[in-house]
C-alpha cells in the first residue's frame, strides 16, 4: 500500500462518516467475522486440489496423533520427578517454535496480512482482538492447546492448582499465538522484501542443520542419564513466559504461592506486552509505505563485480555461460542452497567416517557423486528464463557449447573440491598409498555424472519452485525428478564400472605398485565419457527446446 | 497519454489513405514479415489456437488484439519458436521457424509475457549475457548496452539486480535485450501491461524510431486506444481464431473507434448494467 492510503486507520471514523453512518466495530463484532474468514480461506484452499486436501488431512491426523500422544504421555508422567521439568521445557520449546514459525513461513496466514485490511475502517485495538481470535483457529493452536493442557495436568496437584490451571491453559496458548503474530508483524517489512524471501529459501538449510543439532543433543541427553540433565535449564525456563504459566501451576502445587503469583503475572505481562507490540507494528505497517517502495527508492547500487572473473574466462558462449552459472551459484538462493547441501554432505560423509575410524578413502568418491548431481536438471535451474537460452540455440553446435560451458563451470568448483576431500580423507586415514586410485575413481565418477546429467537435463527437465525453501520439484513432476536423478546415478555407476573393475583387479592381483595407473586412466576415462555424454545430449537439447521450456516453466 | 490518442490516430489514418497505389503493390510483392498458415494448438480439451492464417506486412507496426484468453500469447509463442504447434506452418522473413531456426532466431527479437528473465543478474549483466549468447563481439555488446540503458532511462539502475526492478523497468530491460542484436522483426507480448505512463512513452519512442528504420514490430495488447494510436496494421483475435486483419482503417470500417469495431467483432456489444444498481449514487 502506498503512503497515499496511509490515513485509513487513524482517520477511519472521520472518512467513514461522510458516506455511511459512522459505525465503530468492536472486537466482539469483528471476531466472528475473522474466524469465519479464516475457516473459509482454509476450506477454499482445500478445494483447490484433492492432493492438497489429502496432504492436509494426513498432516491433521498426524498432528492430532502426536498431540494426543503428548497429552497421554504427560498425564501418565503425573507425579513423576521429571514431570515439572519436562512440562516447563516442552512449553518453552513450543513457544520458541511459534516465534520462529513466521520467519520460516512468511506467507502462512492471509487473515494476518495487514495490506489486505488497510482499506477497512477498523480501529487497531478491535482489529488486534479479532485477529487474535482468528489466530487461535487451526491445527497449530490445537496442537499447542493439547500440549499446554497435558503439561498443566502433569504438574497440577490439589484444588488450588486446578483452579490456576483453568486460567493458565488459555493464557499460555494466547501468549504463544500473540508471540508468533507480533514477531511476524514486526518482521513483515523484512519478510516481504526480496532479501527476506531469499533468507526464507535458505531457511531450509537452517532446519536441516538444526535437526542435526537436535539429534546430537538427544544423544548427549541419553549419555548424560535422562531428564535430570535438563534441570538447570528448566530452572531458568520456568520463569520465562509462557512456560512461567505452567511454572505457576507447579509452584501452587508445591504451596509456593508467592513465586506462583509472580510467574503468573510474568505471563500476563508478556501477553499484554506482546499485544501492544503487535498493535504498534500493525499501525506502523498500515500507515507507512511498504518495503518494496522503500527498497526501490533507496536500493544500494551493486558494484560491477566479478569483472576479474570475466577476464579469466574464455570469450564467446563458453565464457558467457560459465560466468552466468557461477554468478548464480552465489546469487540465486535456490542454487546456493543446493550447492551448500552438496558441498557439506560430500565433505561430511567421508570425513566423519574417517574420524570414527571405520572409513575408507573410497568414500571420498561421495563428494564427486554429490557434486555431480548439480549437473542434473540444468535447465530447470534456469526456471522459465530458459527462453532466453532457447532463443539463442539454433543448432546442435550451440546446444553442445551451452552444455559444455555449464559442465566447465561445475568442474571449476567440483574438480578441486573433490580432490581436496580425497586428499583430506587420505590424510585422516593415513592411507596415502590409495590416494591416486581414489582420485582416479573420483574423476571418472565426476565425468560419468556430467554425462548422465547432461542427458537427463535434455530428456527429463522439471521445474524447481522458486518461492519455497522446501519444495524442489513442481507438483506433478516428482516422478520425473526421481527418474532423472536415480536413473542418472545408477547410470553413472554403471558407466564407471570399467574403472572400478580396473581398481579391484589391480588390488586383487596384488599389483599394488601399479594402482597409480588408475589416476591417469580414470581422469582420461571421465573426460572422454563426459564429452561423449554432452555430445549425445546436444542434439536432443536442440530439438526439444519448446518441450524443455514448457517443462521448466511450471514452478 | 490518452489526450494525444486522437491526433496520432488521425495522422496514421491519413497516411494509410494517402498511400499511393504503387507503394501498396510493392508491399504485397515483398515477402511478409510473418506468414502463418493453418496454425493449431490444443492443451488437453482446450483449443487455444484453432487454425489461424496470418500475413503480417514488413516494415510496419502490427497489433495483435483480443480479449484475455483469445490465444494471443500462444500464437506469439508458436511464431517465435518457443512453443511447438500441433499443426501448421510459420515463416518469419521468408524462413521457416521450425525448419530453419538458424535463419529465424538471428532475425527476431522477443519480449514474452509471463516468463522470467535471469533475474539474479544486474540489468547491464543481463544485456551483456544476452548479447554475447547472440554471438555479438564483447565490445560491441557493451557499447550497445550503454546506449540502450541510456535511452530507456535505466542507466541509474544498471547495476541493480533485475529481481529488484519494478514492472516497468523489467519490460524496458526485456525490450533492450530483445533489441540488442538489431533484429528484423520484434515480437512483444503485452509490452505496456503494468507499465507507468512515463516508461510507456519511453518504450513507444524507441519502438517508433525502430519501425521508421524499416523493421517490423508485432505486439499484442488488449488496450484498444493504444493499438489505435500506434499501429498501421491490426489483426483481431478471439477464442483462438482471427476475426479480422488488415490496415487499421479496414478493420475499423464504419465504426467510430477501434474499440467499438472490436467489441462488435468479438460479439460483446451492449451488456447493459440496467436498473439493478439503482441504489448506486442514490440517497446516502
Amino acid at each position: 500500500m502506498s503512503a497515499g492510503l496511509s490515513g485509513t486507520v487513524g482517520t477511519a471514523g472521520a472518512v467513514g462518516s461522510g458516506t455511511t453512518p459512522a459505525v465503530t466495530l468492536g472486537t466482539g463484532d469483528l471476531a466472528p467475522v475473522f474466524v469465519r474468514l479464516k475457516l473459509s480461506l482454509l476450506r477454499n484452499g482445500l478445494r483447490q486440489s484433492s492432493g492438497r486436501t489429502a496432504a492436509y488431512v494426513v498432516s491433521v491426523v498426524f498432528a492430532l496423533l502426536i498431540a494426543a500422544g503428548q497429552l497421554l504421555g504427560l498425564i501418565l508422567l503425573r507425579g513423576n520427578d521429571g514431570a515439572a521439568t519436562l512440562a516447563v521445557f516442552l512449553t518453552g520449546l513450543v513457544a520458541l517454535g511459534w516465534a520462529m514459525l513466521p520467519l520460516f513461513f512468511p506467507s502462512g496466514d492471509e487473515t494476518l496480512d495487514p495490506s489486505r485490511l488497510v482499506m477497512l475502517p477498523l480501529r487497531p485495538r478491535a482489529l488486534i482482538g479479532a485477529l487474535l481470535a482468528a489466530s487461535v483457529v487451526g491445527i497449530g493452536p490445537l496442537f499447542t492447546l493439547c500440549l499446554v493442557l497435558g503439561s498443566s495436568i502433569a504438574v497440577a496437584h490439589g484444588a488450588a492448582a486446578v483452579v490456576v490451571s483453568v486460567v493458565v491453559v488459555p493464557l499460555a496458548l494466547l501468549v504463544c499465538v500473540a508471540l508468533s503474530r507480533a514477531v511476524a508483524a514486526a518482521n513483515i517489512r523484512l519478510l516481504t522484501s526480496r532479501k527476506g524471501r531469499d533468507l526464507a529459501v535458505l531457511s531450509g538449510l537452517v532446519i536441516a542443520v538444526g535437526v542435526q543439532f537436535v539429534n546430537f543433543g538427544i544423544q548427549r541427553l541419553n549419555e548424560a542419564g535422562g531428564l535430570s540433565a535438563l534441570d538447570p535449564v528448566a530452572d531458568v525456563v520456568r520463569w520465562l513466559p509462557p512456560a512461567s504459566a505452567i511454572g505457576a501451576v507447579d509452584s501452587v502445587s508445591d504451596g509456593a504461592y508467592g513465586p506462583a503469583a509472580v510467574q503468573l503475572l510474568l505471563s500476563l505481562a508478556a501477553l499484554a506486552g506482546l499485544l501492544y507490540w503487535w498493535q504498534r507494528s500493525l499501525v506502523k505497517l498500515m500507515t507507512a509505505p511498504d518495503g518494496s517502495t522503500v527498497a526501490a527508492v533507496s536500493g544500494p547500487a551493486r558494484k560491477e563485480s566479478a569483472s576479474g572473473l570475466g577476464r579469466l574466462l574464455p570469450e564467446g558462449r563458453t565464457g558467457t555461460v560459465m560466468r552466468r552459472s557461477l554468478l548464480y551459484v552465489w546469487r540465486d538462493p535456490k542454487t546456493k542452497a543446493a550447492w551448500i547441501t552438496s558441498l557439506a554432505i560430500g565433505l561430511i560423509v567421508p570425513l566423519v567416517n574417517a574420524l570414527q575410524g571405520n572409513g575408507s578413502i573410497y568414500l571420498a568418491c561421495f563428494a564427486a557423486g554429490m557434486l555431480g548431481i548439480q549437473m542434473y536438471n540444468q535447465f530447470g535451474q534456469d526456471t522459465s528464463a530458459f527462453w532466453m537460452v532457447a532463443l539463442t540455440i539454433s543448432s546442435t553446435r550451440d546446444a553442445y557449447l551451452e552444455l559444455r560451458a555449464r559442465a566447465f563451470a561445475l568442474l571449476l568448483i567440483t574438480l578441486p573440491y573433490s580432490a581436496l576431500v580425497t586428499v583430506g580423507t587420505a590424510a585422516l586415514l593415513g592411507d596415502w598409498r590409495a590416494l591416486p586410485d581414489a582420485l582416479g575413481l573420483s574423476f571418472a565418477l565426476l565425468g560419468a555424472m556430467m554425462a548422465t546429467g547432461a542427458l537427463a537435463s535434455a530428456r527429463f527437465p522439471y521445474s524447481i519452485p522458486q518461492d519455497s525453501g522446501y519444495k524442489n520439484v513442481a507438483p506433478g513432476q516428482a516422478g520425473l525428478a526421481w527418474i532423472s536423478i536415480l536413473g542418472g546415478m545408477l547410470g553413472g555407476a554403471v558407466l564407471c564400472a570399467p574403472v572400478i573393475a580396473l581398481t579391484i583387479a589391480l588390488h586383487v592381483s596384488g599389483a599394488d605398485a601399479w594402482t597409480w595407473v588408475v589416476l591417469p586412466t580414470g581422469t582420461a576415462y571421465g573426460a572422454l565419457i563426459a564429452w561423449a555424454g554432452i555430445r549425445l545430449a546436444a542434439p536432443q537439447t536442440a530439438s526439444r527446446l519448446p518441450e524443455i521450456l514448457s517443462a521448466v516453466s511450471k514452478g | 497519454m490518452p489526450d494525444q490518442v486522437p491526433d496520432q490516430a488521425a495522422k496514421r489514418a491519413e497516411q494509410t489513405e494517402r498511400a499511393p497505389a504503387g507503394q501498396g503493390a510493392a508491399r504485397t510483392a515483398a515477402p511478409p514479415a510473418v506468414r502463418v498458415e493453418g496454425l493449431w494448438k490444443r492443451f488437453g480439451d482446450q483449443v487455444a489456437v484453432a487454425g489461424i492464417d496470418l500475413d503480417l506486412p514488413a516494415g510496419q507496426f502490427v497489433g495483435l488484439v483480443g480479449p484475455n484468453g483469445a490465444g494471443k500469447t500462444t500464437t506469439l509463442s508458436m511464431v517465435t519458436g518457443l512453443l511447438r504447434p500441433d499443426m501448421g506452418r510459420v515463416q518469419v522473413a521468408g524462413h521457416d521457424v521450425w525448419g530453419d531456426p538458424v535463419a529465424v532466431k538471428a532475425r527476431i527479437g522477443v519480449l514474452p509475457e509471463g516468463l522470467r528473465l535471469f533475474e539474479r543478474l544486474s540489468g547491464r549483466e543481463l544485456l551483456g549475457y544476452t548479447g554475447r549468447l547472440r554471438g555479438l563481439p564483447g565490445d560491441e555488446v557493451d557499447k550497445r548496452a550503454t546506449q540502450l540503458l541510456d535511452v530507456l532511462d535505466l542507466a541509474g539502475a544498471q547495476h541493480k539486480l533485475v529481481v529488484d526492478y519494478s514492472t516497468g523497468m523489467r519490460k524496458k530491460i526485456g525490450l533492450a535485450a530483445a533489441l540488442l542484436h538489431n533484429p528484423e522483426v520484434l515480437f512483444l507480448d503485452e509490452p505496456f501491461e503494468g507499465v507507468d505512463p512515463v516508461s510507456a512513452q519511453t518504450i513507444r519512442g524507441v519502438l517508433e524510431r525502430y519501425t521508421d528504420s524499416g523493421a517490423t514490430v508485432v505486439f499484442s495488447s488488449h488496450v484498444m486506444e493504444l493499438v489505435e494510436s500506434l499501429c498501421d496494421w491490426v489483426a483481431v483475435m478471439a477464442a483462438g481464431r482471427i476475426r479480422a486483419q488488415g490496415t487499421l482503417a479496414e478493420v475499423r470500417g464504419d465504426a467510430p473507434s477501434l474499440q467499438s469495431a472490436f467489441l462488435e467483432l468479438v460479439g460483446a456489444q451492449g451488456r447493459d448494467t440496467g436498473e439493478s444498481l439503482d441504489w448506486l449514487g442514490g440517497a446516502r
